[in-house]
């Protein structure tokens, strides 16, 4: 499945499994939840076309090989694929690295400078890039920046210049209801619930529960003013397309909600 | 050839190297009775010598089980070549999306509850420090053993490779534990370290820990836990004043 954000992006999506029952939400009733719907935590990538190369931002997991496989095949056709970037070495994001660069043996794989420990998950190789380095596809221009909310110390966050988007990864994820799926958040019915986000980051941002609430929000302040982001399009929820700054500030109640509820659950 | 932890938990010591220091990339054998479990199964980067020491230490038998603290390369990077994709080898993991984190045969242990493998019975901890969210601690509950993952390493010299916590002149020490902790829980920049402090000690209130056995890190002795928790704490405190937000 995937969806054309604007003209050269292209989101590609995984649903994953159902959430429902591993969140508790017929018995919870988190207010984002409606009863009787299914839930998902999706997996995204995204693929950025310039006139002259095309790159790929994350792999889905392995449950996800043939589909990767074959959207990308289709969107960039005989174009080929010209880099592939690794976000983190995190299974759901990564898992597909080998296969892809398989199918594409000419496409450079870019990893994140971050961390210590490349040669662990065959990055050693990867051109390596760091807050500041940026890649020219011919009329698009992605940028890299270290990541700030993040769980693995190799990962990366990126921009693309011309669209101002950013993607941040395992930040600003949230689920969606079934029928949700490949939906703009300005798309979906009623006005969008903070609590969707303190649900994924309750869970999958483990760490959220201890943080220095001050701080972070200081954090996020920085955030709105480095990126000001006209579309945020996040690993693992639906992509924001109006009022992005408006999303990034929510992210200032969901560290106060998780400071005050404590953890949401687990997500394993 | 392993270490002994306790009577019936054993530390399979590997290394990578970052130069001048080194950081452990382990895992542990745990043997009840004629069977045995792992608990991670280390990477691919030292497959060879793990797959020898394993097969050393079952009389070429293999694993009976393994268990996964999470998904991550480093910890799971030779489940295939220790059995674990075969009907011999219970295989077992936290993850809510087996097939996602490339675990799909896996028999699902819940964060929070407890689990017989092989007739042992192990508790499956919610960690506070860790570098993946579906990762979880494994407390063994016949020798007291708490494996930790990513939490609770240090890096160390070359000549401490396999040394127990007590083996340290001093134990191991604060900037060993601090520099391990600043570059691979990055996050840790962001807390209130006592927040995390609390989380520790309901776990420790709640199980009786002998050992604490760390992925990354040197096994830590009992007697040396306390020591082991100040110095994390003023690690985390460390890390946490080190990083300004501009």
């Amino acid at each position: 499945m995937n969806r054309e954000i604007v003209p050269g992006i292209n989101w590609i999506y995984e649903a994953g499994p159902d959430r429902t029952a591993k969140f508790e939400l017929a018995e919870r009733q988190p207010d984002w939840y409606e009863p009787g719907r299914e839930a998902y935590i999706p997996q995204c990538a995204y693929l950025v076309e310039g006139d002259d190369e095309t790159l790929l931002f994350d792999t889905l997991s392995p449950a996800s090989t043939d589909q990767i496989l074959e959207t990308v095949d289709d969107l960039v056709g005989d174009r080929g694929l010209d880099y592939l970037v690794v976000s983190h070495p995190d299974v759901p994001h990564a898992g597909n690295t080998h296969a892809i660069l398989e199918e594409y043996p000419d496409a450079t794989l870019v990893a994140p400078a971050y961390g210590n420990d490349h040669e662990l998950y065959h990055l050693d190789d990867a051109r390596k890039v760091a807050d500041g380095d940026s890649i020219d596809l011919g009329g698009r221009v992605v940028e890299f920046h270290e990541a700030t909310f993040l769980d693995a110390p190799v990962s990366i966050w990126m921009t693309e210049r011309e669209t101002e988007t950013l993607f941040p990864v395992d930040w600003m994820g949230f689920p969606h209801l079934d029928e949700e799926a490949l939906l703009f958040v300005d798309e979906l019915d009623g006005e969008f619930d903070v609590s969707r986000l303190v649900e994924f980051h309750g869970r999958v941002l483990f760490w959220y529960q201890y943080v220095d609430v001050a701080k972070t929000t200081a954090e996020i302040d920085t955030l709105v003013e480095t990126f000001d982001p006209e579309i945020i399009a996040p690993a693992h929820g639906l992509v924001i397309r109006e009022n992005a700054p408006e999303y990034m500030e929510l992210m200032k109640d969901v560290t106060r909600a998780i400071d005050e509820q404590g953890r949401i659950g687990t997500l394993g | 050839m392993t270490v002994s932890v306790t009577p019936s938990v054993e530390w399979v010591s590997q290394c990578y190297n970052h130069g001048e220091t080194h950081e452990h990339v382990s895992l542990y054998l745990v043997r009840d009775g004629d069977d045995v479990i792992l608990v991670d199964s280390g990477s691919f980067y030292h497959r060879e010598a793990i797959t020898s020491a394993v097969d050393d230490a079952t009389d070429g038998c293999g694993p009976d089980a393994i268990i996964l603290s999470h998904s991550d390369y480093p910890h799971a990077g030779n489940v295939s070549p220790l059995g674990g994709d075969t009907e011999d080898v219970e295989l077992v993991a936290s993850s809510g999306s087996p097939e996602q984190q490339g675990l799909p045969d896996a028999r699902k242990c819940k964060i929070g509850g407890r689990l017989d493998v092989t007739g042992r019975t192990f508790s499956f901890i919610d960690p506070p420090l860790a570098d993946r969210s579906h990762t979880t601690w494994i407390f063994d509950h016949g020798d007291g053993v708490l494996f930790t993952a990513d939490g609770f390493g240090n890096y160390h010299e070359p000549g401490q490779c396999r040394n127990r916590s007590s083996e340290f002149d001093g134990m191991i020490s604060t900037e060993q534990i601090y520099e391990y902790h600043r570059d691979n829980l990055v996050w840790l920049r962001y807390v209130a370290p006592e927040k995390v402090e609390r989380t520790l000690d309901r776990i420790f209130a709640e199980f009786d820990v002998n050992a604490i056995a760390p992925v990354h890190g040197n096994p830590i002795d009992g007697d040396d836990i306390d020591v082991y928790r100040d110095r994390l704490y003023d690690a985390m405190r460390r890390i946490a004043d080190e990083y300004e937000v501009d």
